[in-house]
C-alpha cells in the first residue's frame, strides 16, 4: 500500500463527525466496494447506500416482456449482454423464453451482434439495448454500422438511460455521491458540476480499483467534513471534463432523448435514449409494430427502495430466502453489479 | 455488464484496435476515440474503447491526497 492510500484509509478509519450518507451511483462500484472489504474499514457513522447505476437492474419489467414476445411471437434471435438474461420479467425471463424454444445468445458487444446477423442472413437479429453513457455508443455504433453495411436483418430493442436526470431524481438522498467515473468519461463534469453549484449536491467522481476507491473515500469525506458542497474529479487519469466529444456526437447522430421507466423510479422524463428517425428501420419496436406491453414486477420485491437507497437488501423480506442470485425474484439479485446480489455474496447470511 | 476493462493499444487500423489485457488479446472498436497509438492505455467497455488513461493509479492517488491536506 503506498504513503497516499495508507492516509486515505486513515482518514475515513478516523472519521468521528455527524453521520454520514454516501451513495454509490455505479453498481459496479457497490461490487468493488464490497470485494476490496472497504465497508468494514467505515466507522458506523458512515452509512453507504447503493444507487440506481447497474443498467440491468434499472430495467423496467415491461423490456423483458418485450424480448420475449420478440423472440417467441416473432421468431427473433436475440442478442444480449449475459446479466439479462435471467431477469425475471412478468411471466418468464428470457432464460424461461429460451427453455420454451427461443434464441438467446448472449454477446458481449453490440458490434457482435451486428456480426451475427451477417452470420444469419436467414435470421431477424435483435439485439437488447440496456445501459447508461457508457455503453450507448456502443449501441450506436451497432446501429451505424448496421446501416453502413445495408443489413435488413438486425434491430435494436432500445432501454438506454442517461444519468443526469436519474442524479435530480435522487437529490436529497444522500450527502454526497460517488458520481460512476465511466459514464463520466463519456460525458465529462459539466451535469455534476452544475448539480453542485445550482442544487449544492456534492460528489466525487470515482475510479474502481481499491486504491482509487479508498482515496475518493477520502476525499469525499473531509470534503463533507469541511461542510461546503463540492466536486471533485478523483479519477484524472481516465475522466476529462469535457468528456469524450465524439462519443457525443456518436450518440447525437444516432440517437434523441425519450422518457424512460426505470425500475423503482418510476418514468423520468426525458432520461432515456431512442433511436432517431432516421435509424427507424433498425428500431424493433417499429419493426415489428409491437404493440404496447406493460409490464408487472413482483410486489415481493423492494428494488425499488433498494435502488433509491430506502432500504438495504437485507431488509426486503425474501433476501436470501426466496430471492438468491440462483433464483432472482427482482433485477438487483440478478447481475453482479446488483446491490442485492453484492450484499448476498459478500454478507454473511445466517 | 458495465466492468471497464484497461488494456494495451497493440495495433490501430481503420477504426479497430488490437488492444492487449494482461495478455489476452482482442479487437475493440476504435470509433469514438481519435489518435490512437500503439502503446496507448484505454478504457474498454463493451468491445469499444472509451477512453484513453493518461496517468498511473499511484501518481493520482498521491496527487489527490495531497491536495487534501
Ligand atoms: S432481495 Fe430480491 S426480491 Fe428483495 S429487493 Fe432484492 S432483488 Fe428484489
Amino acid at each position: 500500500m503506498t504513503e497516499s492510500v495508507k492516509k486515505a484509509r486513515d482518514i475515513i478509519t478516523g472519521y468521528s463527525g455527524r453521520p454520514l450518507r454516501i451513495m454509490e451511483v455505479c453498481g459496479t462500484h457497490t461490487h468493488e466496494i464490497f470485494r476490496i472489504g472497504l465497508r468494514k474499514l467505515l466507522p458506523e457513522s458512515i452509512d453507504l447506500i447503493s444507487g440506481p447505476g447497474c443498467p440491468v437492474c434499472v430495467t423496467a419489467v415491461g423490456f423483458i416482456d418485450e424480448a420475449c414476445w420478440l423472440a417467441l411471437e416473432k421468431g427473433c434471435l436475440i442478442c444480449t449482454f449475459g446479466d439479462l438474461i435471467r431477469v425475471p420479467g412478468t411471466e418468464m425471463s428470457l432464460a424461461g423464453a429460451r427453455a420454451k424454444g427461443a434464441d438467446i445468445r448472449p454477446v458481449y458487444s453490440p458490434l457482435d451482434a451486428v456480426e451475427i446477423a451477417k452470420e444469419n442472413p436467414d435470421r431477424q437479429v435483435v439485439f437488447l439495448a440496456v445501459g447508461f453513457e457508457t455503453t450507448t455508443p456502443s449501441a450506436c455504433l451497432a446501429a451505424e454500422q448496421a446501416k453502413a453495411a445495408g443489413l435488413k436483418n438486425f434491430s435494436l430493442l432500445t432501454a438506454n438511460k442517461t444519468m443526469p436526470n436519474a442524479y435530480n431524481a435522487l437529490v436529497g438522498s444522500a450527502d454526497a455521491f460517488l458520481y460512476p467515473g465511466h459514464v463520466n468519461a463519456i460525458t465529462g463534469n459539466s451535469a455534476c458540476i452544475k448539480l453542485c453549484e445550482e442544487k449544492g449536491v456534492s460528489g466525487v467522481v470515482a475510479g474502481f480499483t481499491a486504491s482509487e476507491l479508498i482515496t475518493a473515500m477520502a476525499v469525499t469525506v473531509r470534503l463533507l467534513e469541511k461542510g461546503e458542497p463540492f466536486f471533485r474529479n478523483c479519477y484524472t487519469r481516465v475522466v476529462k471534463d469535457e468528456g469524450n466529444k465524439s462519443a457525443m456526437e456518436l450518440m447525437e447522430r444516432v440517437m434523441e432523448p425519450c422518457d424512460s421507466e426505470w425500475r423503482g423510479l418510476g418514468l423520468i422524463p426525458m432520461s432515456g435514449m431512442k433511436l432517431r428517425a432516421e435509424y427507424a428501420d433498425y428500431d424493433a419496436r417499429l419493426k415489428y409494430a409491437m404493440p404496447e406491453i406493460k409490464g408487472r414486477p413482483n410486489p415481493a420485491c423492494r428494488c425499488g427502495d433498494v435502488l433509491q437507497g430506502k432500504c438495504k437488501p437485507s431488509d426486503c423480506k425474501v433476501f436470501g430466502k426466496g430471492c438468491t442470485p440462483l433464483h432472482p425474484v427482482g433485477a438487483c439479485m440478478v447481475s453482479d453489479e446488483g446491490a442485492c446480489a453484492a450484499y448476498y455474496q459478500y454478507s454473511e447470511i445466517e | 455488464m458495465c466492468v471497464g476493462l484497461s488494456a494495451r493499444v497493440v495495433n490501430v487500423k481503420d477504426g479497430t484496435a488490437v488492444i492487449d489485457a494482461s495478455g489476452a488479446k482482442r479487437e475493440v472498436s476504435a470509433g469514438i476515440l481519435e489518435d490512437l497509438e500503439p502503446g496507448d492505455f484505454v478504457m474498454v467497455h463493451a468491445g469499444v474503447a472509451i477512453a484513453k488513461i493518461t496517468q498511473d493509479e499511484a501518481e493520482e492517488a498521491d496527487e489527490l491526497m495531497e491536495d487534501l491536506l
